[in-house]
């Protein structure tokens, strides 16, 4: 616009912060770009820690994203954290008092682990989110612990499978009767139940931990509601997680279980965009509100917040897309390739098919007669397909 | 344009094929698939720059533009 030049803060050093700052050097070449990471480390790429990484198939260095090239000029990259937000003089507060000002804000600051009050404090008790997180569970398995993981997600399953793998003895607690529940909706209950039980894994389902035992402020086992104690060394804790949106308090933004957008990933406020585990938006393909906490989705919407952002202050109107996308995310457990795509929660009706030549079982979900959802276990091209289907469904009924 | 993919890495997630179809395809076997010749449109190849940088185990090279 003017002779002053544009600054844009990017908040979040990970997937969504990182694809957001490499399209934007490219975008704006003219804008000053300040990356306040919250992070010691380079960006890296999460879902190697739970598998590749965690069975120590590939190394710290492999995990790290490609680095942005750039005039440093242009490109501060700050390792603190954001403290506080305050939208009205659009300027963030960093956790060592530095204020940052900013014409455009992009919120990238993800998700974190949740961990139960009664599981914290206590020495061999690790959530599993971070970097540092996999290198300390990674350093504590030499001595070949005892493992117990709580709660039966994508994480939990994926790290029993690790552990697994690498030979240790394993239990899982999960409370409900069945695995991975939430993310694929009920469908293959029992295909999980029996893909880890085959492996070796010990299942305690509808389990639920009432505390720790501890010796010597070290984990020495866990003890259940119905009295049961199993001894462990190690404690993976996969209770799910929770938007980074604390520092947000108070901005005046609306955040609910994540900060809250519209269909081009614009927050209530202008000049402050979201994207990645941390935003909660209109996907135009259902039209209704989701927070998507996967990989492929935080990489997109990075992008996709930043060409949005760039046409809001060039007044590049033909850069102004909204963000309509079928989710997608995969699971690897014992070599089985998991892969879901589309949004089922509020389906009415599943297709289980186990027949046919498919190598692996692959269920469709419907709400209303359309096909929203659709997973599969070793069977990348037909669920890749469905994707397409979704898509294109969508498309026709927007049109329509 | 030609990719390379690291077999010892590549682990059969999709997310590539996901992206652009036209160029990658993961087999039943979870074997990678790459198309010898990419066509000149510039939309296709955007998408397949965007699958290479969105590869989760970064197994994907672009050894010629
Ligand atoms: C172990 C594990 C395995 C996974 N496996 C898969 C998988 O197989 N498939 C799949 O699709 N997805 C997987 N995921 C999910 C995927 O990794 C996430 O969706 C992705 O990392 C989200 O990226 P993000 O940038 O939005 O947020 P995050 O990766 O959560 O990063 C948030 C960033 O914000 C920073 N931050 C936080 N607070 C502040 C603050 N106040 N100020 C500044 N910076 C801040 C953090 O330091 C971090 O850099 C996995 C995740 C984990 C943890
Ligand atoms: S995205 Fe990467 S790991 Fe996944 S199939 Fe493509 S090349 Fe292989």
């Amino acid at each position: 616009m003017g002779e002053m030049t544009n600054q844009i803060v990017v908040a979040g050093g990970s997937l969504a912060g990182h694809s957001a700052v490499a399209e934007l050097i490219g975008l704006v070449p003219d804008a000053d770009i300040v990356w306040v990471t919250g992070e010691r480390h380079r960006a890296y790429s999460k879902p190697a820690l739970s598998k590749e990484f965690m069975q120590a198939r590939n190394e710290i260095a492999e995990l790290m994203l490609p680095g942005i090239e750039c005039d440093l000029d242009r490109l501060r990259i700050v390792s603190r954290s954001c403290a506080s937000l305050d939208s009205q003089a659009q300027a963030v507060e960093l956790d060592d008092g530095e204020r940052v000002a900013f014409d455009q804000l992009l919120i990238a600051t993800g998700a974190r682990a949740r961990m139960p009050g009664i599981l914290q404090g206590v020495r061999g008790v690790f959530p599993l989110r971070t970097l540092d997180d996999a290198v300390a569970i990674r350093e504590s398995l030499a001595g070949k612990p005892k493992v117990v993981v709580i709660g039966g997600g994508l994480i939990g399953c994926e790290i029993a499978a690790s552990m697994r793998t690498l030979g240790l003895e394993v239990t899982l607690i999960e409370q409900l009767d069945s695995l991975l529940d939430r993310p694929f909706g009920g469908a293959f209950g029992s295909y999980f139940l029996d893909l880890h039980r085959d492996n070796g894994v010990k299942l305690i389902m509808g389990g639920k931990v009432d505390r720790l035992t501890v010796d010597n402020g070290r984990v020495a086992g866990v003890e259940l509601a119905d009295g049961s104690r199993i001894g462990a060394q190690l404690v993976v804790v996969g209770a799910g997680s929770e938007p980074c949106t604390q520092w947000l308090d108070g901005s005046g933004l609306d955040v609910e279980n994540g900060v809250v957008c519209d269909a081009y990933l614009a927050t209530s406020r202008r000049g402050i965009f979201a994207a990645g585990d941390v935003a909660r938006w209109t996907n135009p393909v259902y039209g209704i509100q989701m927070r998507v906490e996967h990989w492929t989705n935080a990489s997109a919407q990075g992008r996709a917040a930043a060409r949005n952002m760039a046409a809001a202050f060039s007044d590049r109107q033909e850069l102004l897309k909204p963000f309509a996308d079928v989710p997608y995310f995969w699971s690897d457990q014992y070599g089985q390739k998991i892969q879901m795509v589309g949004w089922h929660q509020g389906h009415d009706h599943v297709d289980l098919d186990r027949s046919g030549d498919a190598p692996g079982p692959l269920a469709r979900f419907y709400r209303d007669g359309r096909l929203v959802a659709a997973a599969g276990i070793n069977v990348p091209r037909i669920v890749m397909k469905l994707r397409r289907q979704i898509e294109e469904e969508a498309r026709t009924l927007q049109a329509a | 344009m030609k990719i390379i993919v690291d077999r010892q890495r590549c682990d059969g997630n999709g997310v590539c094929m996901g992206i652009a179809p036209e160029v990658f395809d993961v087999d039943d076997d979870l074997y990678l698939h790459i198309a010898e010749n990419i066509p000149e449109d510039p939309e296709l190849r955007a998408r397949v720059r965007q699958s290479i940088t969105s590869c989760p185990i970064l197994a994907l090279k672009l050894v010629e533009d």
